[in-house]
């Protein structure tokens, strides 16, 4: 293995470790639910995407092929880390969870139905 | 060859009615009498070959572990009763065909019948211990359809109930008996058991053994005790009365004594405990025919009555006492069908039974009334008619046994009596009906029957007087052989009307002159009886049912008391005792493998899965985040599945976690967020130390096993996966090949779970919350556009992920059942995104049929293996080259896994996406819903509901 390669594994290993350890940090530190929120979401699915590509290029430089298959994990990673970000969100407007004063964009002014000028019924209309 | 054919052919008969019934009831009748017909021919067309003393025998292995063959013979005595059965069965059909109202439903009548009939026949010639007591249970099943034939009646239903309850309270006791017969005979051959009849008496179990096959008999034969459903099973239709309780069905009890006499009878116990059964029967039958008023009950008490007899002949148990129960079986077939036959003429021509009613019928049906005569006569024990001789025979006998020892000149005495009781009722059924001025009319105005209703009668007492007068030409040759299947060796006999004046003479004399007497002081008779409260069997017999079922429910209510908690609790209790056993018996809990080596990610894994286990049972309250702490456990259990290297334990664990968790969210949907605290203190305490205490040894119990060096079966497969099912991943190869059929059975309970589950949420009307547990309505954000779109991409990947871990299951993780639980997901995904009604839009066909198909893939596979001359379920695998691709592997065994696929991916849409339907407006509507919004949603749904 040459020593670039080492060098960019472990670059890419330490950067990883750094931002799992940010998000997790910033999951059990900031204050309420939507600064919370960014942690996991962004910090912590960059981290691990930095430590699969650097599996991947771990295996590809021992073995001496390239394999994909950590490649098609950071995809999937990616593209449904914004997906669960975005609805956990979306609850949360919806439940009206508390915020501190510091968020910006009251969560008050994305609540939908509040945006509307009349209430919306249960798209069901409710008791079956 | 033909004793098979013989055995089958009435159980063939059964389809007959039901294929020909549309057809009208003469042809019905014509095409059901056939089969018996031939039956009765290859019968009689054996008989020269076992008057040549040739042994008939015919067997085929049928369940060599349940020591079960299809093993039939044909001796003296199956020749006597399968005659009985099918000729009197032949006339019955006959006699059926008039007596059943025009608009009742023959064709299930004649289908009873013959099934009835194909046991009869399977038990007189089974040559087996177990299929004669198959036959046996059959007999009981059939005559309870028989009796109950009537069903809108409630004497027929309780009249059949109560036969089934104690003749199937027999079979058991039976079967118990012939175990233990066949265990001490070393053989379920009956030949084999009836040859070493030195052996079985001589075993310590003999008592026992006998006690519960004689509980067989009497309970079948309606032998006191047990003779109370007798009477009451005379709710039947008239025919099957003069067919089950004159010639078959009581007479199975006899016959199975009769089979089994070499066996089992040679000893003192036998002898003493049948012919007292016997002779308290006789007598008590007896006294009951005199003292009832309708016609069906004087016959049914008189049959118990006989049976009685029969059953003291075969308890003396010399040569001539057998020839005279064989005799007298024969004899009161023929005259009491002939008399059963005559009632329901009686009852069928004048609307009643009751004898009040009746009188002064020889007037309006003189044939039938001389018919009658001549049949109760011949129960008399007249002269010159056919009980007259084996009645002689029977006093001779209880002159001659024995048996009682010191009061042995008591049996002659009794039997007199008995003799004097059955001339008196005999003489009141014919006066009262005939001869005595009727003291009521009658509901319809009395007429003869049609001829060829008649006829089956005139055939019975034809045969009742001509046996009676050529005793020695008519029943000789067919008692010759009876015997001797019976007793082993030939029996010198001559039967003869005259002896000479002898002392059964004069007591035959003598009960002729005190049973007139009898009948002609009845009525002082009859008014000294009255002062006695009469006992109602039926009633005891609801009132102990009743009780029992009572009782029991009683017990439950006091063990579980329809709680779920306190029946898992006791199933818990059960597993703790039977593992707390186990454990007590080890002296060294660690064992000689010692401990492996522990590591922190182990104990970290180990801590989350108790955390999450205390979490979810702490938690319960809130039933969503104890669904969540669940999937805690869940998604730890895969992790120490993928640990400890097995992969395809890991990615099925989950797969299946995911599509739970859908599940149990949905299910949330209708429950309350909150459960109020109903557990009292008490009660946590008890369930906590149940469960603490149950961990404990199961954990100990774990720790035991995985410290010791066992040896298991894992290797084998280990070393035959490759060659002997073609492919890598053992765990792979055991589902669809080594295991297959367990595989097969699974897939099968999963689609059959599916369906049912369909089925229950098919029309199913929920509440459905407008919002959650604090008030707030949901989001009318429904499919958020990030997720739509998502979800729309994520489609084909998953599928491709899918058929990826498809294809690769046979050599490395994966398979069927991991690929369609990812399918699932996938489609289920689809549904969540975009709601139901765009998802059904475009996946527009039934799951069911996907689940069906896969089984239906799985198990075409298993039977192609036949083809090619392999056991079920057996695959093929072989190497193909194509150019571009290279060499590839082909199993049957992929064939077999897309099954499996199909039948999970069937299934799991099936309930998802059904209980996912029920939660929005597109749950399948009864009727058409009108509404203005719903209409255009509840199109898709209403033209197909699933």
């Amino acid at each position: 293995m040459s020593v670039i390669v080492e060098a960019l594994i472990s670059l890419l290993l330490i950067a990883g470790g750094i931002f799992v350890f940010i998000g997790s940090l910033g999951m059990a530190h900031l204050r309420d639910f939507y600064m919370r929120l960014h942690g996991p979401t962004k910090a912590t699915t960059l981290g691990i995407g930095c430590m699969l590509i650097a599996s991947m290029l771990y295996f590809w430089s021992v073995d001496g092929k390239p394999d994909i298959q950590e490649l098609l994990i950071t995809l999937f990673l990616f593209i449904t880390a914004p997906v669960s970000a975005h609805l956990l969100a979306k609850s949360g407007l919806h439940l009206r969870l508390k915020h501190a004063d510091k968020t910006q964009g009251k969560p008050v002014e994305l609540r939908p139905e509040e945006v509307g000028d009349k209430p919306v019924p249960h798209p069901d209309k409710g008791h079956g | 060859m033909t004793l098979l054919w013989i055995a089958l052919l009435p159980l063939l008969g059964v389809l007959v009615p039901a294929l020909t019934a549309q057809r009208g009831r003469s042809f019905c009748s014509l095409a059901t009498a056939v089969l018996p017909a031939t039956a009765l021919v290859m019968t009689l067309l054996n008989v020269p070959a076992l008057l040549d003393g040739e042994q008939l025998r015919f067997s085929v292995t049928w369940m060599p572990e349940l020591a079960l063959d299809l093993a039939f013979r044909l001796d003296g005595l199956s020749l006597l009763f399968n005659l009985l059965i099918l000729g009197i069965g032949l006339l019955i059909i006959l006699y059926a065909h008039y007596y059943l109202a025009k608009d009742e439903p023959f064709g299930r009548f004649y289908a009873f019948l013959m099934l009835f009939m194909a046991s009869m026949v399977g038990i007189s010639m089974s040559d087996n211990l177990i299929l004669l007591w198959l036959f046996w249970e059959l007999t009981s099943l059939s005559s309870f359809l028989l009796i109950g034939y009537w069903s809108y009646r409630s004497d027929a239903r309780k009249g059949a109930r109560m036969a089934l309850t104690v003749t199937g309270a027999g079979g058991l006791a039976l079967l118990a008996g012939l175990l233990l017969l066949g265990d001490m005979a070393g053989s379920f051959n009956m030949g084999d058991v009836l040859a070493s009849g030195d052996v079985i008496l001589a075993d310590p179990r003999y008592p026992l053994m006998l006690g519960l096959v004689l509980l067989g008999a009497f309970t079948k034969s309606a032998q006191f005790p047990f003779h109370f459903w007798l009477p009451h099973a005379m709710a039947a239709p008239t025919p099957v009365s003069a067919y089950l309780h004159s010639a078959t069905m009581v007479k199975a009890g006899i016959f199975l004594m009769a089979r089994l006499h070499p066996a089992i009878a040679g000893s003192e116990l036998w002898s003493v405990v049948v012919s007292l059964v016997g002779i308290v029967t006789m007598l008590y039958g007896a006294w009951f025919a005199l003292m009832k008023t309708d016609l069906k009950g004087i016959l049914a008490f008189s049959t118990v009555s006989h049976l009685g007899l029969i059953t003291v002949l075969l308890g003396i148990g010399s040569p001539m006492a057998i020839l005279a129960a064989l005799f007298h079986i024969l004899n009161h077939a023929t005259f009491k069908a002939a008399l059963f036959m005559s009632a329901g003429i009686i009852d069928h021509e004048t609307g009643t039974r009751e004898l009040k009613q009746l009188g002064g019928l020889k007037k309006a049906m003189p044939v039938t009334a001389l018919l009658t005569t001549l049949a109760a006569a011949a129960m008399a024990g007249v002269p010159l008619f056919n009980g007259f001789l084996s009645k002689e025979m029977f006093f001779t006998e209880s002159l001659a046994t024995p048996v009682l020892g010191g009061v042995s000149w008591l049996l002659p005495a009794l039997a007199t009596l008995g003799g004097i009781l059955s001339v008196a009722y005999s003489l009141r059924l014919v006066h009262a009906v005939f001869f005595k001025p009727a003291r009521e009319e009658p509901p319809k105005t009395p007429h003869e029957p049609p001829h060829l209703m008649r006829l089956p009668v005139e055939i019975l007492v034809v045969l009742c007087v001509v046996v009676g007068l050529f005793p020695a030409f008519m029943a000789t040759g067919l008692l010759e052989l009876a015997s001797e299947a019976v007793i082993g060796s030939p029996l010198d006999f001559h039967l003869a009307i005259w002896h000479g004046v002898n002392l059964p003479l004069i007591m035959s004399l003598l009960a002729f002159v005190v049973g007139i007497a009898l009948y002609w002081r009845h009525g002082n008779v009859r008014r000294f009886t009255q002062q006695f409260a009469g006992i109602d069997a039926r009633r005891v017999f609801e009132r102990i049912l009743i009780s029992i079922g009572y009782r029991s429910e009683q017990l439950i209510a006091a063990l579980e008391g329809n709680s779920l908690q306190r029946y898992v609790g006791w199933l818990w209790l059960a597993a703790l005792v039977m593992g707390g056993i186990g454990l007590v018996q080890i002296t060294d809990l660690t064992g000689a493998a010692g401990n492996q080596p522990l590591d922190g990610i182990l104990i970290l894994g180990a801590v989350m899965l108790m955390f999450g286990g205390v979490a979810t049972a702490a938690t319960h309250r809130y039933r969503l985040i104890s669904l969540l702490m669940l999937s805690v456990v869940g998604l730890f259990v895969a992790l120490t599945f993928a640990r400890f290297s097995a992969p395809d334990l890991a990615l099925t664990q989950l797969s299946v976690e995911v599509v739970t968790m859908i599940l149990l969210m949905l299910a949330l949907f209708f429950l309350p967020q909150k459960t109020p605290r109903e557990s009292s203190p008490l009660r946590n305490v008890r369930d906590m130390l149940l469960a603490g205490t149950l961990g404990l040894v199961i954990a100990s119990l774990n720790y035991a096993v995985m410290t010791r060096d066992t040896l298991s079966i894992s290797s084998f497969f280990v070393e035959n996966s490759k060659p002997g099912g073609g492919g890598y991943n053992v765990v792979n190869v055991i589902l669809v090949d080594f295991r297959g059929f367990d595989t097969l059975g699974e897939i099968t309970v999963l689609a059959i779970a599916g369906l049912a589950i369909f089925k229950l949420l098919n029309r199913l009307r929920l509440f459905m919350p407008h919002s959650d547990g604090e008030g707030r309505v949901w989001s009318p954000d429904r499919y958020p556009a990030v997720l739509t779109s998502i979800s729309m991409t994520l489609l084909p990947l998953a599928l491709l992920v899918s058929a990826f871990i498809f294809l690769r299951g046979h050599n490395q993780p994966g398979g069927g059942f991991i690929a369609g639980l990812i399918t699932a997901v996938a489609l289920i995904l689809l549904y969540m995104a975009r709601g139901v009604a765009w998802a059904q839009e475009r996946l527009d066909f039934p799951f069911q049929p996907v689940a069906v198909i896969g089984v239906a893939v799985a198990t075409l596979t298993g039977l192609g293996s036949w083809l090619f001359g392999h056991p079920f379920l057996t695959s093929a695998f072989g190497y193909f080259s194509l150019p571009l691709i290279g060499t590839f592997e082909l199993a049957t065994a992929l064939l077999f896994d897309l099954g499996v696929y199909l039948a999970v991916v069937g299934a799991t849409l099936m309930i998802l996406a059904n209980l996912g339907k029920v939660t929005t407006a597109h749950r399948p509507v009864t009727e058409t819903s009108g509404k203005d919004t719903d209409a255009a949603a509840a199109t898709s749904s209403a033209k197909e509901p699933r």
